[in-house]
């Protein structure tokens, strides 16, 4: 038949081509997209917090490391990265003036603000096609002695939130202290290994960098 | 004449065209091809029509949009292969089935099932006109004239089915037919590009083997169906960012939220009066949507502060832009937005904020948000709780004559002619509505 070789590989090689952008291509892209849609959320609420300003994105950078780390699945991953942009939407429902508050907070203030990821995950729900991740939003503050068989991404999420709050206002080795010090009672033991490890491999990583640099300078 | 009238006139027209097209394809098909090939080719292209695509269509209609199914390539290889009459038939059958199906599981009206099925038959017939009118001998081998006629055929078939589906769903929605016909377009290269393959795999199939060839075609179809599936899901995140955006900027200020809804709805139809193509005036919309995010930083105390605002406040009131611009400055896809939101408070004569642009340095766009939000603001809301809280509203009449009084310094002038002319029509049309 005229043609038929030519046929037959134009017809496989655009096949394989089309499954590759329907099936690895796409589902990428979309995640970008999502995301990209979702840290409008992430950098409103920065914006609405005093001293908050760079705070997701250290963060979704430091969940991945960790997330690599302790083997979590690629979709696992993404549903981490969502739950991260919206973990504190919530704040939207709560006053200016508490949020940004300098002194003490009152017991009415420390319960509205506490009731934050309630409302995040409530907002959560209601977005079409994020239903899944609201679990996660939900339980980014999850204590380990409390919740125990809680999904490890929701006690990543946990121990890096309060280790960046922790090291915006106090200081690096702090951060790490109160982490320790929580291993087995609020923080999930491998979470804050895998978390000390990467610290550890940032600050060698760093630290070479700059012998680096400085002998090519020199 | 009323909507439904036309709907009907418009629908016995194709049905009857149709009709004669069927009768006429039918009696030779009954003459050169078996029954049992037909049967083959109609499950499993049935099969296709069957997995469904939904694509929504704009924000509002999140449930509606338009549904459509990867059936197509078995259509018009199908008509390369065995002719118009049988392509024709094909469409005509797997269109009706597949419909009345679809009716059944959705629980919508099974007249949808007749208006896809006459739409379809128009098609397919062009296909067969295109197929005839090409040159050279009958296309029934793979080659590249194959390809070259796969082509012009699916051009054909998505020509005429936009332009039906457009008249359709203009008399039905109440649009204009250039609106829905430049949205149903926007598509058509990517549609084209992705069905061209697999119309031409399924044709060497159908020409090799005959209709068992296309139970290997289901895999690659599968694949062509996810591509289409990942299309629709993204542009539906992108709605949903917006309306997810609107709602926060709604639930953080309720008094915001009938206003944004109003803004966006006349800043569109004054972008679609000032002859903007269609896809710039949906990004009116959601520019006016979402030109007021930024104040969902500001502290409440101020945005709802019943008395007239300090220096200060104004100072914090007049950063509400740029913030708006700093939220979505991560968000690439909404890229084209950020300079109408950042300067929906210029003014032409230089006097506005946060840079003190004139004239033409402000993009039309923002000029057509200023106008209609500060139109919005004079006359309030409806509700006693959607009224701006340092001002007295004002009755249409009076915020026009404001505009037009500050139309040049203030307003943009040619947005302020279009805009009394809309608000003018509407007008009439509300008093029309009324008095039926």
């Amino acid at each position: 038949m005229e043609g038929t070789w030519w046929a037959g590989l134009t017809a496989i090689g655009s096949l394989l081509a089309l499954a590759y952008y329907a099936f690895v291509v796409a589902p990428a892209r979309l995640h970008r997209w999502r995301c990209e849609g979702l840290r409008a959320f992430a950098r409103l609420i920065e914006l609405r917090t005093q001293g908050r300003y760079g705070n997701f994105e250290l963060m979704t950078e430091m969940a991945n490391a960790v997330a690599l780390r302790l083997r979590l699945p690629l979709h696992e991953r993404r549903r981490m990265e969502l739950a991260i942009y919206l973990r504190d939407i919530g704040m939207v429902a709560i006053p200016y003036s508490t949020l940004n508050k300098q002194g003490a907070l009152t017991h009415a203030e420390r319960v509205l603000l506490n009731r934050h990821a309630e409302i995040s995950a409530s907002i959560t729900e209601q977005i079409p096609g994020l239903w899944q991740v609201a679990p996660l939003v939900r339980m980014h503050h999850v204590v380990y002695r409390e919740h125990p068989d809680a999904p490890l991404s929701a006690h990543i999420l946990s121990a890096l939130d309060d280790w960046l709050r922790i090291a915006q206002h106090a200081d690096a080795d702090a951060a790490a202290a109160v982490l320790k010090q929580g291993i087995g009672t609020r923080y999930h033991p491998l979470v804050v290994q895998a978390i000390l490890d990467e610290l550890q491999q940032r600050a060698v990583e760093g630290w070479s960098l700059l012998a680096r640099s400085a002998a090519l300078w020199l | 004449m009323t909507k439904r009238k036309r709907f009907w006139i418009w629908f016995f027209c194709l049905a009857s065209v149709s009709a004669m097209l069927l009768f006429w394809a039918g009696v030779p098909l009954l003459q050169q091809h078996s029954l049992g090939v037909f049967g083959g080719i109609v499950a499993l292209a049935l099969l296709a029509e069957l997995l469904l695509i939904r694509s929504p269509l704009r924000p509002e209609y999140t449930d509606r949009g338009l549904w459509f199914s990867v059936s197509t390539p078995i259509v018009i290889a199908t008509i390369l292969i065995y002719g118009w009459q049988f392509g024709v038939w094909l469409d005509a059958t797997i269109s009706l089935i597949a419909g009345l199906v679809t009716a059944q599981i959705k629980n919508t009206h099974p007249r949808w099932a007749l208006v896809n099925t006459v739409q379809s038959v128009p098609s397919a017939g062009a296909v067969g006109l295109t197929v005839v009118a090409l040159p050279g001998e009958p296309v029934n081998t793979v080659g590249l004239s194959t390809l070259l006629a796969l082509v012009f055929a699916l051009l054909a078939y998505m020509a005429v089915n936009t332009l039906l589906v457009s008249v359709t769903m203009s008399i039905v929605e109440g649009v204009r037919v250039p609106w829905v016909l430049g949205q149903t377009a926007l598509s058509l290269p990517r549609d084209i590009a992705l069905m061209t393959p697999i119309s031409y795999l399924i044709t060497a199939a159908l020409a090799t083997y005959g209709a068992v060839g296309l139970v290997g075609v289901l895999a690659p179809y599968l694949a062509l169906r996810q591509a289409f599936v990942i299309g629709a899901r993204q542009q539906e995140l992108y709605h949903q960012t917006i309306r997810s955006l609107g709602f926060l900027v709604q639930r953080a200020h309720p008094y915001t939220g009938g206003h944004l809804q109003r803004v966006s709805q006349w800043a569109r139809r004054v972008a679609e009066r000032l002859g903007l193509p269609p896809e710039r005036c949906e990004l009116v919309y959601e520019a006016a949507l979402l030109h007021d995010l930024g104040k969902t930083v500001l502290d409440e105390r101020i945005l709802n502060k019943p008395a007239r605002l300090s220096p200060e406040e104004w100072r914090e009131i007049k950063k509400h832009p740029q913030l708006g611009v700093e939220i979505l400055g991560d968000t690439p896809f909404l890229s084209t937005i950020l300079p109408w939101i950042a300067m929906h408070h210029e003014r032409p004569d230089g006097t506005g904020y946060p840079f003190g642009l004139k004239g033409e340095q402000i993009p039309l766009e923002a000029r057509i948000i200023a106008v209609v939000d500060a139109f919005d603001a004079m006359i309030g809301g409806e509700a006693p709780n959607q009224k701006r809280a340092h001002r007295r509203s004002m009755t249409l009449e009076e915020a026009l004559a404001e505009l037009e009084r500050c139309a040049g310094t203030q307003f943009d002038e040619q947005v302020v002619r279009i805009f009394k002319q809309v608000v003018q029509e509407w007008q009439q049309q509300r008093a029309v509505g009324a008095s039926v």
